[in-house]
């Protein structure tokens, strides 16, 4: 069933376009990667799907679940189901964080037409989640990503993927910054959240997290298009060769 | 406990003299050149609307400026009397000279009130000073003295919900060696009122001194403290919220005076303005040439919530002595966007997101109250004037 649909998307930060055209379908179930150079585009691809201000459409689509989101706020993507692991998660000093993790959840609960989470019951479940992500409870007692270690925010990330249990994660750059053993539980805790529920964007410059979380599909993305797409095999392929044989194939 | 004819007083009538001679600051008064006085009205009340307060505990209630509670039990060590005459001139003695806030209340006061704590007495009921009116066209000038006696422990509160042309309270306190005081004031008067008042503390050596101002009300409304340190090893922590929409204007304006050695005194200030409300802070710290190892900090943030918001900041250090360790620091700016979007991108709603990051810029001044039972009530205030963000 199809999930995500990116039509002929255009998109500029101020008066530069960054993106020229870019055509991609998601279905439920799948896991796709995108790989590409430093500034091909690939965060400004993640950050225009989450509808972040400043990066505006010029042409073309983005559907969700059949339905354009173009016209949507940043949140109200989120609560349709959209989430964005980001490269560099932001530090909020004063946000505790669990009022923060229940804010969220509540949040999606009241799109729903559902209860609030109860609050103890909360609690006990990201108490539970966030030990299979090693999350430890001093992490979850501090303000929102204030004094956590790269890795520490890129598993807090995760965490927050698998409370909100979204339909489409986009992954930016989740690998970066983190060492052998930090990448490995990031990746597991990924691949838990795999399944026919949901889709997944993988967006990176290397091969390596593409060994952990393995991609049905993989995309090669760069000066803002796609320019070839394929199985896992791809990204093997760039990881031996690099992007400039495919880039100047491609042009 | 009507006033006596404390207007009457050689104090009042010399307060009067002067305020008639100097009248309001002009444009280029110093003092007043971020906060600007104009159509003050000076009309002292005569009567109180409400009749005596009903409410329970240890409350002293002003209604129009008068004080209106006339069967207040004071616990033991604790004594609440009307003004004498010669108490007039005591309070007056303790206001800096020639001070328009000053000459402004003593000269036109409506109702003083004295209120001693004996040495030793460690007062655990908290004492509510409650300032209400409802005379869109006059002013009220409550005067307050309180004399916390050598080791005493005291706690006390003003709420101040007035609707007149001028709130005007004058405050003195005058803490004894190794006292403990915990106060707050929490400011919300209508958005037609004026508020102009000036608190004066006198403390003692080895005194412990939190002192935590809300403002969330008023048309105008300027808080001004002194604070004298007068005894070596005194601590003095002096925070204050301001919050402002609208053509709201908040003015904090401090003087920590370190007039000893080995004091220490840290003030935190926060402001929130939206709309084309204004907001100003003016704290001075001056460190006289003895008062050698002086730890004297000073630190205002304000975050404007609209472009057409204001604010104005002037930190000054005055410092004659040459061991002392001092800081100030001023900043102003906007909600980080970043910030924002992150919370967006979970699905919370942008007034969620909003109110969380003021709360979150709120809190580390919010956690230096140490009236717990405030504490809740101020958070409950402050959320309170977030929903209409």
């Amino acid at each position: 069933m199809t999930l995500l649909e990116i039509k002929d998307l255009h998109a500029k930060i101020g008066d530069t376009e960054i993106l020229h055209g870019i055509n991609l379908t998601i279905n439920r179930g799948e896991v796709h990667a995108i790989m590409g150079p430093n500034g091909s585009g690939k965060s400004t691809l993640s950050y225009v799907l989450s509808g972040r201000e400043g990066y505006e459409v010029t042409g073309g689509d983005i559907l969700l679940d059949g339905e354009s989101v173009l016209e949507m706020e940043a949140d109200e993507r989120a609560r349709a189901g959209m989430f964005l692991a980001f490269q560099y998660p932001v530090e909020l000093p004063g946000v505790g964080g669990m009022t923060f993790l229940r804010a969220a959840v509540n949040a999606r609960l009241r799109e729903a037409g559902k209860d609030e989470v109860d609050q103890l019951a909360f609690v006990k479940l990201v108490r539970a989640k966030a030990k299979e992500l090693g999350v430890s409870d001093d992490m979850l007692k501090r303000a929102v990503n204030v004094g956590f270690s790269g890795g520490e925010k890129k598993r807090y990330e995760i965490l927050q993927m698998a409370l909100l249990e979204p339909s489409l994660a986009v992954l930016d750059e989740t690998d970066s910054g983190l060492d052998v053993d930090a990448l490995r539980i990031v990746s597991e805790g990924v691949n838990a959240l795999r399944g026919d529920a949901r889709g997944m964007l993988v967006i990176t410059h290397y091969q390596r997290l593409l060994s952990h979380i393995v991609p049905d599909f993989v995309h090669i993305l760069a000066h803002g298009k796609i320019i070839k797409s394929g199985d896992k095999s791809l990204a093997l392929e760039v990881e031996e060769n690099g992007y400039a044989g495919l880039i100047d194939a491609a042009e | 406990m009507l006033p006596n004819n404390l207007q009457q007083t050689a104090a009042a009538l010399a307060a009067r003299d002067q305020f008639a001679a100097t009248g309001l600051p002009g444009a280029k008064s110093e003092p007043w050149i971020y906060t600007r006085l104009q159509d003050v009205v000076v009309n002292p009340a005569q009567s109180a609307q409400a009749s005596t307060s009903s409410e329970a505990g240890l409350v002293l209630h002003f209604d129009n400026g008068l004080l209106v509670s006339d069967d207040v039990t004071a616990p033991a060590g604790m004594v609440i009397r009307p003004f004498t005459d010669a108490d007039m001139a005591d309070f007056a003695a303790y206001l800096p000279d020639d001070h328009l806030l000053g000459t402004l209340s003593v000269g036109h006061v409506t109702s003083a009130i004295m209120i001693e704590v004996e040495a030793g007495a460690q007062i655990s009921d908290l004492l509510t000073l409650r300032f209400t009116a409802n005379v869109a066209d006059q002013s009220a000038h409550p005067l307050v003295f309180i004399k916390q006696g050598a080791g005493s422990q005291c706690r006390i509160v003003e709420h101040h919900e007035s609707h007149a042309a001028l709130s005007a309270p004058l405050i003195v306190m005058d803490i004894g060696a190794e006292a403990v005081l915990d106060h707050a004031k929490m400011q919300a008067d209508t958005d037609s009122t004026k508020h102009l008042s000036l608190t004066v503390m006198a403390v003692a050596e080895k005194a412990d001194i939190n002192s935590f101002t809300t403002a969330i009300g008023g048309q105008l409304a300027r808080h001004e403290t002194h604070m004298h340190l007068n005894g070596e090893h005194a601590d003095v922590a002096l925070s204050s919220i301001y919050m402002a929409r609208g053509t709201q204007h908040q003015d904090m304006t401090t003087r920590m005076l370190h007039h000893v050695p080995n004091c220490t005194s840290s003030q935190l200030i926060r402001g929130v303005l939206d709309d084309t409300a204004k907001g100003v802070f003016q704290g001075k710290v001056v460190v006289a040439r003895d008062a050698q190892k002086t730890d004297g900090q000073q630190m205002s943030r304000a975050l404007l919530l609209s472009r057409q918001a204001e604010a104005d900041a002037k930190p000054e250090l005055e410092i004659y002595a040459d061991d002392v360790v001092c800081s100030h620091g001023a900043t102003v700016g906007e909600l980080d966007e970043t910030h924002l979007f992150y919370l967006k991108s979970r699905g919370i709603e942008a007034d969620e997101a909003r109110m969380m990051l003021i709360e979150a810029f709120l809190l580390d001044t919010l956690e230096t109250v140490r009236l717990e039972e405030l504490r809740t009530s101020l958070t409950t205030a402050i959320q309170r004037w977030m929903t209409g963000v």
